[in-house]
């Protein structure tokens, strides 16, 4: 029973940590469980949880995206200039997913081919795609978005939009993930890639995949940024490759590659999210809130960690035993 | 047929030596001035970069090279040490950390280069951190007074805002001169007057209008209605304001906001919501004056009309409100940053 109690305690711990927090917080901040609350935090974390669904999946393949912040500022701007110019959503949304791609594919060329790692290879495109951004305005916030606004702002019934977008979104990911060729292979790639590539699982084309999802989700991301700020904003988004990477990894992505699940990034996303929510909610003097947000984050992936490392030392232990057995 | 070539060669030595002679003459007749603004991802510093490049282009006798310095410190201190070594006859100098340029500031002073700071001016005391808060000695300013600035409206705040009311405040970065300035301001012409308001929260959105968002819409959960928006840029206002625009409790039936907002910048965007009847007033801080003002005492110093110590203005600091916002927006028309078609729509 116990050994069954710390199974679980091991298996959910990220889930367990985003409980005691839910449970914390609504107890420090009366405001906190309300309805609109949630809703808002929830419509907050859209743009965050879609750029960490992107780094996710490449870093469970052993790779990593830095451009994330600029190529959505870049494919935000665009999007909008298009809109502005055509009042077609359609077509912002094809230019918005478009620019997305096409910087990613040049990611992904020079890691694939080229071997570059991916740390330098997106640095690159993080300084070009902020450079075009900031050349395409002159610097400016592009105005007078009109209903292209719907997107961020725009609700379904009781639903913003950008939610109903993430879930649909987090459908497909998980879908991908858990039930295609394609997902095993990450797994794979991540956990080694000779021995990936030796199973015939063809890793440029999986480093290729992974990078055009990011790209797609990097794109409707710029889109739903640009919208909930009423404006184009070339120099928005600034770190939030930071945003992406730090919901993954507290969500239990491992940064050696080949652990990492949809589940857990959004639990991670939450846990920030719920914590800079109470935060504001309860008016922490803003310099105490960047400590206590650093020292819980480290906190949660150490148990995280810890929890996890127990448990495989108790299947080494175990799998040792049953060998002498034998 | 030999003396025609012979002749030929000489006239077309004698255009090249005078072609080349006109232009060293135009060279050495240029003087060359470095704008080092704070970054180009800053919309005002963006706006400020620009408004430089067009009103140099009005003095034929003055060669204007714009660097950024990213709004990282380090990188700002190396352009302008690249600034002796490239020997500008003078450097305008818009500083991202006045206390991180101001040994640089210095050493240009030292090497003998002429430095205007623009937006914020750097003061003596940013160098030795001592009380002696004028213009750093040695050097010129052209700026825009952040406590004149603020001080448009926290003035009429003090009017406006209903008695014990619950205000939000929204700060630009920690450490900005102008930032703190602005905050100042606040305290003085309206938080000490008027000791009944209530701030219900304050935080720093760094001039960012996303953060003011998610600020801002934390903040409204709490339930108690905010009365006023007092931001420090209207950026930030235009950020809380996207916040409460869809949400009824911050509208009266007939549609009109039960909220007042504050900014300063006089943006498009902020002349827009002013039309809309969402900010209540801002103040202009004019980069076109400041562009004009610094090139045309960049030209006086370098003609030898002034010294660089003489050079102390201020752009003034116009208040926008619903009153006169037709006429800003209408230069906003001009420059192409607003559509009318939009506007009627």
């Amino acid at each position: 029973m116990k050994s069954k109690t710390s199974h679980y305690l091991q298996k959910f711990s990220i889930y367990i940590v985003l409980l005691v927090l839910f449970v914390a917080c609504s107890i420090i901040s009366p405001y906190f469980l309300q309805y609109s609350n949630l809703i808002n935090v929830t419509r907050q974390l859209c743009v965050g949880i879609l750029i960490a669904y992107g780094e996710m999946l490449l870093i469970v393949s052993g790779f990593l995206d830095l451009s994330v912040g600029s190529v959505l500022a870049l494919a935000g701007v665009y999007s909008v200039a298009v809109y502005k110019s055509t009042n077609s959503m359609l077509l912002a949304l094809i230019v918005a997913v478009f620019t997305g791609v096409a910087c990613n594919l040049v990611n992904a060329l020079f890691v694939a081919e080229f071997n570059v790692p991916a740390f330098i290879a997106t640095l690159g495109m993080q300084q070009a795609a902020r450079g075009l951004a900031l050349y395409f305005t002159g610097g400016q916030n592009i105005l007078q978005l009109g209903n292209f606004v719907k997107i961020g702002q725009g609700m379904v019934g009781p639903i913003p939009v950008p939610v109903i977008l993430v879930i649909c979104v987090t459908v497909v990911i998980w879908y991908l993930v858990n039930n295609t060729r394609y997902g095993r292979s990450l797994y794979a790639i991540g956990g080694s890639r000779a021995a990936a590539e030796a199973s015939g699982i063809n890793a440029k084309r999986s480093i290729y995949k992974s990078y055009i999802i990011n790209g797609v989700l990097t794109g409707l991301a710029g889109m739903i940024f640009m919208a909930r700020n009423n404006a184009g904003l070339p120099n928005g988004a600034v770190g939030y490759e930071m945003t992406g990477l730090t919901a993954a990894i507290v969500g239990g992505t491992s940064f050696t590659g080949g652990i990492g699940t949809v589940s857990g990034t959004i639990a991670g996303a939450f846990i920030i999210g719920f914590l800079e929510n109470v935060m504001n909610l309860i008016g922490v003097n803003p310099y105490i809130q960047q400590i206590i947000e650093g020292a819980i984050i480290v906190l949660a992936v150490a148990f995280d960690v810890v929890s996890k490392s127990k448990k495989s030392r108790k299947v080494i232990v175990v799998k040792e035993t049953e060998e002498k057995k034998a | 047929m030999k003396a025609k070539k012979i002749g030929a060669l000489l006239l077309t030595g004698v255009m090249a030596f005078t072609m080349a002679a006109s232009v060293n003459v135009n060279a050495a007749e240029q003087k060359r001035v470095c704008f080092v603004a704070r970054a180009s991802a800053d919309t005002f510093a963006a706006w400020l970069t620009n408004e430089m490049k067009a009103e140099a282009e009005n003095y034929e006798d003055i060669e204007l090279t714009c660097v950024s310095g990213e709004a990282d410190d380090n990188k700002e201190n190396s352009l302008l040490e690249d600034c002796i070594t490239k020997q500008y006859d003078l450097v305008i100098v818009q500083s991202n950390n006045n206390a991180a340029q101001a040994p640089y500031v210095q050493q240009l002073v030292d090497a003998g280069i002429p430095v205007i700071t623009t937006n914020p001016t750097t003061h003596q005391n940013d160098l030795d951190g001592g009380d002696d808060t004028s213009v750093m000695s040695g050097t010129g300013t052209v700026d825009a007074d952040p406590i004149a600035q603020a001080q448009v409206g926290a003035a009429r705040a003090v009017e406006e805002i209903p008695e014990n009311a619950n205000v939000v405040v929204l700060r630009g970065p920690s450490g900005n001169y102008h930032a703190e300035k602005r905050r100042e301001a606040w305290d003085t012409y309206f938080f000490n007057e008027r000791e009944d308001v209530n701030i219900l929260y304050e935080d720093y959105a760094n001039w960012n209008s996303d953060e003011a968002l998610t600020l801002m819409e934390s903040w409204i959960q709490s339930g108690t209605h905010v009365d006023a928006i007092i931001s420090m840029n209207d950026n930030m206002a235009a950020g809380a304001i996207e916040a409460i625009r869809d949400n009824k409790d911050y509208f009266n039936e007939d549609g009109t906001a039960n909220f007042l907002a504050y900014g300063v910048d006089g943006t498009a965007q902020g002349c827009l919501l002013i039309k809309e009847g969402l900010l209540t007033c801002t103040a202009l801080q004019s980069a076109t004056d400041l562009a004009k003002k610094n090139m045309e005492y960049a030209e006086k110093v370098l003609n030898g009309e002034m010294e660089i110590t003489e050079v102390n203005d201020y752009v003034d600091a116009p208040e926008i409100n619903k009153e006169n916002v037709d006429e800003y927006i209408q230069i906003y028309i001009d420059n192409g940053e607003i559509t009318e078609d939009a506007l009627a729509e």
